[in-house]
């Protein structure tokens, strides 16, 4: 019990003395998780929403792919694009191992079948008669489905925060394509399980703080986003 | 306006729209009526855009309105109001102002001009989800009318609506009509509606369009039983024609001789159709030159929109539109012993099928 206590007083000293080497890791599991959630979004949601606006053959089959890629173990993505990124691997050439960059793209496959099976779901959801009467004021496909986005932007927002809660709690990915090198892709999630491992429980302590605080901050400003103009009843 | 012909839309659950062929006039109110299930919708789909056709053409404005390029040019210049508003999650001002964005337009002054025209500028600033549902339609219809479109699509508008706040709706489109100039699709049940609406009108039935025409026409003759039923003959009879004088029939029917002007030859099975207002009740035998005339015992007395529906047994059965004057002057109760008489030419014969 004493060293729990003696770990968490040391932790806030550690943060309060702001300890540059926690804060530059902070600043890139920041970056990393949300320019892949960022991607994601861009692609995701526009994805989504066609998917579930458009007909075509084998639609099922693809929402049903899109769902079961929202339970993609980070580890296997991490290892595919470990694989994609090897020197002998076809992505080789870029020299994105143990980049952010890698990370990133990493984090993008993780959190794309999220944000684009919640669109896909959220846009369902819209009444089709709703569609109709947006096409029929007469906008384009591109624009209905934007009207359509703007009225469901509280669910939309929902899967942007899932996702983004995925990627900066995700340890397994950026593991195996960052590999935790110190001060290059040292990221929250990994240096806890390093610390963890070494025994520096204040260290570990220390920096799983900063991960709670940080998903809070990101979620705060995210919610703020989506309740405003919300009606309270 | 629009020009349509050999019309389909075929659905899963196997229902078919066929449409041979139907016309809208520049500045003419074309409404569209029918039992539930006809196709109503479909059709006024089809003119917006909204579904496929399987095959057929379809003329909008001179256009082609099934190539893909022409699609969203012709919506745009052509605007539709459903029986539910469905508006967004904006302000009044921000959703009547939505389809000059969509066209890439910004003008507050013709958001203003068409608030005013709907009584509801002083709504403009309220998120529209707190409207009710009168301030609502007014600000769909307002929304359907900012872009001046040449074409107005109206499906079932304000079916939800209590009478009252109808009325008033109503009165403040017909005005707007009047002076956009605009053509009108109506789909609607309302037949009263339709009828002092309306130009033209189409009756759908299963899919097809039963009937097309002038209003006064179709509801004083209409082609078939389901025709009939619907434009509210209330009494339709199975007969058999006896003979034909100069196109004054006799017909067979509840064991009574019935006469009505028609064409139809002796031999004809038919119904024989009486619209409720035409039939008048009175105490003495005199018919007052009406060649119909039957001693007839009151069955039942009902209220019937502004008058009363009367049900008289003459050995077959007649359904009456009596006023509340003469209801009470006559002392009509059930069992009360009347004279019912009707003008041969008020009858309208529809040929059946055995």
């Amino acid at each position: 019990m004493e060293f729990i206590l003696e770990g968490f007083r040391k932790a806030l000293h550690i943060i309060l003395s702001g300890n540059p080497e926690v804060f530059a890791i902070a600043r890139l599991s920041l970056t990393v998780s949300l320019a892949a959630t960022a991607g994601a979004v861009l692609a995701g949601v526009p994805l989504g929403s066609w998917i579930a606006v458009k007909k075509f053959p084998l639609k099922k089959l693809l929402i049903a792919l899109v769902n079961t890629g929202m339970g993609l173990p980070p580890v296997v993505a991490g290892l595919v694009v470990m694989l994609f990124l090897a020197r002998s691997g076809p992505l080789g050439f870029l020299n994105w191992l143990y980049t952010p960059k890698g990370m990133i793209i990493a984090q993008f496959i993780i959190a794309l079948p999220i944000i684009t099976a919640l669109s896909i779901s959220a846009m369902q959801n819209v009444d089709p008669k709703f569609y109709n009467q947006i096409l029929a004021l007469g906008a384009s496909d591109r624009q209905a489905i934007w009207v359509c986005l703007k009225e469901i932007r509280l669910t939309i927002v929902a899967a942007v925060i899932a996702g983004f809660g995925r990627l900066v709690a995700e340890v397994g990915a950026v593991m195996i394509v960052g590999g935790n090198i110190r001060h290059q892709t040292r990221m929250l999630t990994t240096a806890t399980v390093m610390e963890t491992q070494m025994g520096n429980f204040d260290m570990a302590i220390a920096i799983g703080l900063v991960l709670l605080a940080l998903g809070f901050v990101v979620n705060l400003a995210l919610t703020v986003i989506q309740q405003n103009k919300v009606l309270t009843r | 306006m629009i020009k349509l012909s050999g019309l389909r839309v075929a659905f899963d659950s196997g229902f078919r729209l066929e449409v041979e062929s139907l016309k809208v006039r520049e500045g003419e109110v074309f409404a569209i009526i029918g039992p539930n299930g006809a196709g109503k919708t479909t059709l006024l789909n089809a003119m917006a855009l909204l579904n496929r056709p399987a095959a057929g053409t379809l003329e909008i404005m001179g256009k082609n309105a099934l190539s893909s390029a022409n699609m969203l040019p012709l919506r745009r210049a052509m605007s539709a109001v459903f029986s539910q508003p469905y508006l967004t999650n904006d302000t009044v001002f921000d959703n009547v102002a939505l389809p000059l964005r969509l066209r890439g337009l910004r003008d507050a002054a013709a958001v203003g001009e068409v608030l005013e025209l709907f009584q509801i500028t002083h709504l403009k600033e309220r998120n529209a989800k707190t409207l009710s549902q009168g301030e609502s339609h007014r600000t769909a219809l307002a929304r359907a009318f900012v872009t001046r479109p040449k074409l107005l699509l109206l499906d079932e508008p304000f079916g939800a609506l209590d009478e009252r706040v109808k009325e008033s709706i109503i009165r403040d489109l017909r005005r707007v009509i009047k002076i956009s100039g605009a053509a009108v699709v109506l789909v609607t049940q309302d037949q009263e509606g339709a009828l002092t609406l309306s130009d033209t009108l189409a009756v759908l039935v299963n899919g097809r369009i039963a009937q097309q025409g002038e209003p006064q026409e179709i509801f004083a003759r209409p082609v078939s039983r389901e025709v009939a039923d619907f434009v509210g003959v209330e009494t339709i009879l199975p007969g058999k024609v006896a003979s034909n004088q100069d196109n004054l029939c006799s017909v067979e029917a509840g064991g009574k001789t019935l006469m009505a002007v028609s064409s139809c030859v002796a031999g004809d099975n038919v119904f024989f159709c009486l619209r409720p207002e035409d039939i008048s009740v009175s105490l003495n035998q005199d018919a007052g030159g009406r060649r119909n005339n039957f001693k007839a015992k009151v069955a039942s007395v009902a209220p019937w929109g502004l008058e009363y529906k009367v049900e008289l047994d003459c050995g077959f059965t007649l359904q009456a539109a009596v006023t509340k004057q003469l209801v009470d002057g006559l002392g009509l109760k059930p069992g009360a012993e009347v004279y019912a008489s009707f003008k041969a030419v008020a009858a309208h014969l529809i040929k059946r099928n055995l």
